[in-house]
């Protein structure tokens, strides 16, 4: 029982630390928002290109927060590691 | 069965949603797909077919515009011509016309001088025929002495043509 | 946090649990057949009204295949029209206070596996069997599980975007409506039988993480699906 709720508290920990991942994307999506920013004052024409090329980079971006957020997920929901035991 | 599935799994839903997937597809692309383009196909021929129709009723247009101006043109000429024709043939019968009273005045002239002439002559034939009655008719009456009036009459012409002559 | 609810259960297999996602899913099919049905049973040519809508949906998703994909590729716009449709709607559906259809990691699995599919069944087709499989050579041999890698982390990544998306925001808004009833216990001392603080805040998250956030992850869903489809069959 004890190793049990250890491993939960690990896991529930290891989800949050996980999570921290989440910091990379936030910051290259709010780089790449700026940019996008910065293109449509300069080319306001080209507002609909520009938006729709920066959601699809932001998109990419999102990748490794997604990552992060699927591990996090499998680590509470499936407890993988408990199943070990 | 009541209860949850996991937040996080993978179960028969996923052949559940393939299906809905393929019905939703299906519904989609044969009763708003299709209809909405085969319309949208629909109403590009007829607004072309109205645009190939206002390009032909406007070539029309122009062409018969060009044939009215052509026309037009063409009258103008004609009418330039008739009115060049009937200046000419005015200025034609003008210019007879005066030609025609010149002569008709110089006929008139002319006869009037003959007939000028003419009765200066008589006149002067009357007056020496006067004359010279009224001189034999003197001179008999002065003269009583018989003398042909053959003579006489020769005697007196000379002298008034003398007279005349003066 | 639990997943969707079983509704009912099929006596074959074992049983086969029917949950809430299937069950709103129909309930989004049986909408948009009976709008397509409305919509599309009397087509003018004059439109008005929602037929100008549904033109204007048709017409626009007919222009995002063509500028993402390139010419020729309008076979593939019913299916984008498709999942933008049921994409949007499926998070929409969440407004009405059923639970949100993309909340589920079997349905954007699904599509995000469709993607897949289509993808190298696209690729096969246009650069035939052989130089399909030399592709995975690029540029160097040792690329070999890299490029292997990289394609089959496509639809996790597509599909645990969606649903990583639409869940955070259910959890989010979950978190603040029992935040918000907590609040209202200690403040009214249980005295108040109605969590009253629950008026006005949801709504203004509700606005964001419902209508803005799915609409916006089904816009890029089936951005990079065309992406992917485009590039997969470019020649």
């Amino acid at each position: 029982m004890l190793e049990r709720a250890i491993v939960l508290g690990a896991s529930a920990v290891g989800a949050g630390i996980a999570m921290i991942a989440g910091l990379g994307p936030g910051i290259g999506q709010g780089f790449a928002a700026g940019k996008g920013c910065e293109a449509v004052g300069r080319q306001p024409e080209a507002q609909s290109d520009i938006t729709r090329t920066m959601l699809l980079g932001c998109a990419v971006a999102e990748s490794t927060g997604i990552y992060s957020l699927v591990i996090a997920l499998i680590l509470i929901f499936m407890n993988p590691l408990v199943n070990m035991l | 069965m009541e209860g949850n599935t996991n937040f996080v799994s993978i179960d028969w839903t996923l052949l559940f949603q393939w299906g809905n997937l393929l019905i939703l597809y299906l519904i989609v692309k044969h009763f708003l797909f299709s209809p909405i383009q085969k319309m949208i196909a629909q109403r590009q021929n007829e607004v072309k077919a109205i645009y190939d129709d206002a390009e032909k009723a406007q070539q029309d247009a122009m062409q018969m515009k060009e044939e009215y101006t052509r026309h037009l043109e063409n009258a103008k000429d004609e009418a330039n011509e008739i009115l060049k024709n009937a200046n000419k043939k005015a200025v034609l019968r003008s210019e007879e016309i005066i030609r025609e009273a010149q002569e008709k005045a110089q006929n008139i002239v002319s006869r009037a001088d003959v007939q000028i002439e003419m009765e200066k002559r008589r006149a002067f034939e009357e007056v020496k025929k006067d004359i010279s009655d009224i001189a034999l008719l003197a001179a008999s009456k002065v003269v009583e002495r018989e003398l042909s009036s053959e003579e006489h009459q020769k005697l007196i012409g000379e002298f008034i043509d003398h007279v005349g002559d003066c | 946090m639990e997943g969707p609810k079983i509704i009912f259960t099929i006596p074959l297999l074992g049983g086969i649990p029917v949950t809430e996602t299937v069950v709103n899913s129909w309930f989004i099919i049986l909408a948009v057949f009976i709008a397509c049905r409305l919509i599309t049973r009397r087509l003018q040519k004059v439109p008005s009204g929602v037929q100008v809508l549904a033109e204007k949906y048709v017409t626009m998703v007919c222009k995002l295949v063509d500028d993402t994909m390139g010419k020729n590729k309008q076979r593939y716009a019913p299916y984008i029209g498709t999942v933008f449709l049921f994409s949007a709607l499926g998070s929409l559906i969440s407004l009405l206070g059923c639970r949100a259809v993309t909340a589920d990691l079997n349905t954007t699995l699904s599509w995000a596996l469709v993607t897949f599919v289509m993808t190298q069944w696209g690729g096969i087709r246009t650069k035939g069997l052989l130089s399909w499989l030399k592709g995975f050579l690029d540029p160097v041999p040792v690329m070999l599980p890299m490029n292997i890698m990289s394609e089959l982390v496509n639809p996790i990544s597509l599909s645990f975007r969606h649903f990583g998306n639409i869940s955070a925001g259910m959890v989010i808004t979950m978190l603040i409506y029992s935040g918000l009833a907590a609040l209202t216990n200690i403040v009214f001392q249980g005295l108040l039988p109605v969590p009253i603080f629950q008026l006005g805040l949801p709504a203004i998250l509700s606005i964001y993480f419902d209508v803005f956030s799915g609409v916006l992850q089904a816009f890029i869903f089936c951005m990079l699906t065309m992406v992917f489809v485009g590039m997969a069959t470019d020649p």
